[in-house]
């Protein structure tokens, strides 16, 4: 059986009950129903994957579709959509995503006949994107906006670019939609120089490999699909378009597809939305698609991503932590552990652990972490002992072996992408302990004595509450 | 940081925000609390501190 979004939700509900929530009750997402849960959620520090059984459409009306989201929220459960032990979810799950990362495997092309995700096809005037239990996220967000993957092909080497952009519902066959990704960027202003309509296709859920795959840092020439192939560890099945048949393949196993064109300098009004950083986007101005076909399974279901919260967090550190663990250990050979903090977003702070041996290899992991992920502003260097996915104890790092003299530096005028209000500027601080001066010792219970107590000869665990 | 600048909405006075490239340009903006949609010199409201 190919993987697909209803197997994976199904591999949960049989074999990892605890991170699957089923809600029957119904929802209604453009009142902020969806995302008020899963904040309450949130709050209470639980982050199940959310299966909505009965969602309302946009004509509110029960759409038949469930609402899956918060997928991504755990590490553990993106452990489990790559099929890797998801109590090694730290630093082994980020290695392994870099190895996938490095590997291919070519698509294969199903008959349209025998793709799920043609089961149903509308075309021409039978569209009406308001058919879909679209979310309405957050208070200043200008309406329900579609949070998945969207599809590009180059027109001149044919390869394609899947990335996460959000699509903002304007009309039954009309889509705000944001292109912001450098890669499908450039797909974009080929198209426009061409003065060409660009085709473009919106992917509405497939089994969370396929996601996970998307964010995969590769180069321009290589193919999307070819990469996706590698996180899913097997073929990615494809079949011809609706719209434009094979000269465009679109995912034979997604749940729901939109396909359309972005008419070349055409802008309309998009945003606010709630975004990556916990703060709105400005309103502005961006492409629209106008949408040819939606396709789907029968009986599909809508993913949905959970912006601003811990889910994007995760889609945010994983493809960037194994990476630059990588650069570090090719040119420095002493990194221990990489990770993107959940409270840097998962992309503005950056915080490395090395085993260092001469004073300077710091501000050198540091440089080098920046120029790897272009989205980082702030990278703290820590010593070996210090467990970069506990953030008190780099915080306390920081703030007993720091001599913001010596080990801080601002740099001024370097590319971002997104702006706070750091600007365009980045800090690297090392707070690794001073190699060159007189240092105290960190306070420690023996070792002998650690190991000759076993807590369960000496007291009842189930009964230490607090 | 990139520069917004603040509106309020003419009808039910909800106030969000703007990227700076749509300050002086003649583009109806979109309420997102009523969907109104108003050119900028119609707001009550303009906040642009920078």
């Amino acid at each position: 059986m190919p993987k697909d979004l209803n197997g994976f939700i199904r591999h949960l509900r049989q074999h990892y009950p605890q991170e699957l929530l089923e809600i029957d009750r119904y929802v209604k997402p453009k009142q902020f129903e969806v995302t008020a849960i899963l904040k309450h959620l949130t709050n209470l520090n639980r982050f199940p994957t959310v299966l909505f059984d009965r969602c309302e459409n946009l004509c509110g009306q029960d759409s038949g579709i469930p609402i899956v989201t918060n997928i991504f929220a755990r590490r553990e459960c993106c452990a489990l959509a790559l099929e890797f032990p998801p109590d090694q979810a730290q630093m082994p799950l980020s290695l392994h995503y870099s190895h996938l990362e490095r590997q291919h495997v070519d698509p294969v092309v199903i008959p349209e006949e025998k793709a799920p995700v043609k089961e149903v096809v509308f075309t021409g005037d039978q569209v009406d994107v308001g058919i879909l239990p679209i979310v309405r996220h957050f208070e200043m967000d200008l309406g329900p906006v579609l949070t998945m993957i969207a599809c590009m092909r180059d027109p001149d080497i044919g390869a394609y670019d899947a990335s996460f952009i959000k699509a903002f519902y304007k009309g039954p066959r009309k889509l705000g939609i944001s292109i912001h990704t450098p890669h499908l960027e450039r797909i974009l202003a080929r198209y426009e120089a061409l003065g060409r309509p660009a085709p473009v296709i919106y992917i509405l859920g497939h089994h969370p490999a396929f996601s996970l795959g998307s964010l995969a840092l590769t180069p321009y020439e290589r193919d999307d699909y070819e990469s996706i192939g590698a996180f899913l560890q097997e073929p990615l099945r494809l079949t011809p378009s609706t719209t434009w048949g094979e000269r465009f393949m679109v995912p034979a196993d997604a749940e729901i597809v939109i396909e359309g064109e972005i008419p070349p300098g055409v802008r309309e009004i998009v945003d606010p939305f709630g975004e990556v950083t916990r703060h709105y986007q400005a309103q502005c101005l961006r492409q629209v698609m106008q949408v040819t076909a939606l396709t789907r399974r029968r009986q599909a279901i809508m993913q949905d991503i959970f912006s601003g919260h811990e889910e994007i967090f995760n889609l945010g550190a994983l493809p960037k932590e194994g990476g630059i663990y990588n650069t570090l250990q090719a040119k420095l050979g002493n990194a221990v552990a990489v990770h993107l903090p959940h409270s840097g977003v998962g992309r503005l702070a950056c915080y490395i652990s090395i085993k260092k041996t001469r004073e300077g290899q710091a501000k050198r992991a540091g440089m080098l972490a920046l120029n790897e992920s272009v989205q980082t502003q702030v990278v703290v260097i820590v010593d070996e002992d210090i467990d970069v996915f506990n953030e008190p104890e780099v915080i306390w790092a920081v703030l007993t072996a720091v001599n913001p003299q010596r080990d801080v530096d601002l740099i001024h005028n370097i590319h971002t992408v997104f702006t706070t209000s750091f600007g365009f500027n980045k800090l690297i601080i090392d707070a690794t302990r001073p190699l060159d001066v007189a240092y105290p010792a960190v306070i420690k219970v023996p070792d002998e004595a650690m190991n000759k107590i076993k807590l369960s000869e000496w007291l009842d665990l189930d009964k230490v509450r607090v | 940081m990139e520069r917004i600048f603040w509106v309020a909405c003419p009808r039910c006075r909800g106030k969000f925000y703007c990227d700076y490239d749509l300050r002086f340009r003649e583009v109806k903006l979109i309420c997102p609390y009523c969907e109104n949609q108003f050119f900028v010199k119609e707001s009550p409201h303009i906040d642009e501190r920078n």
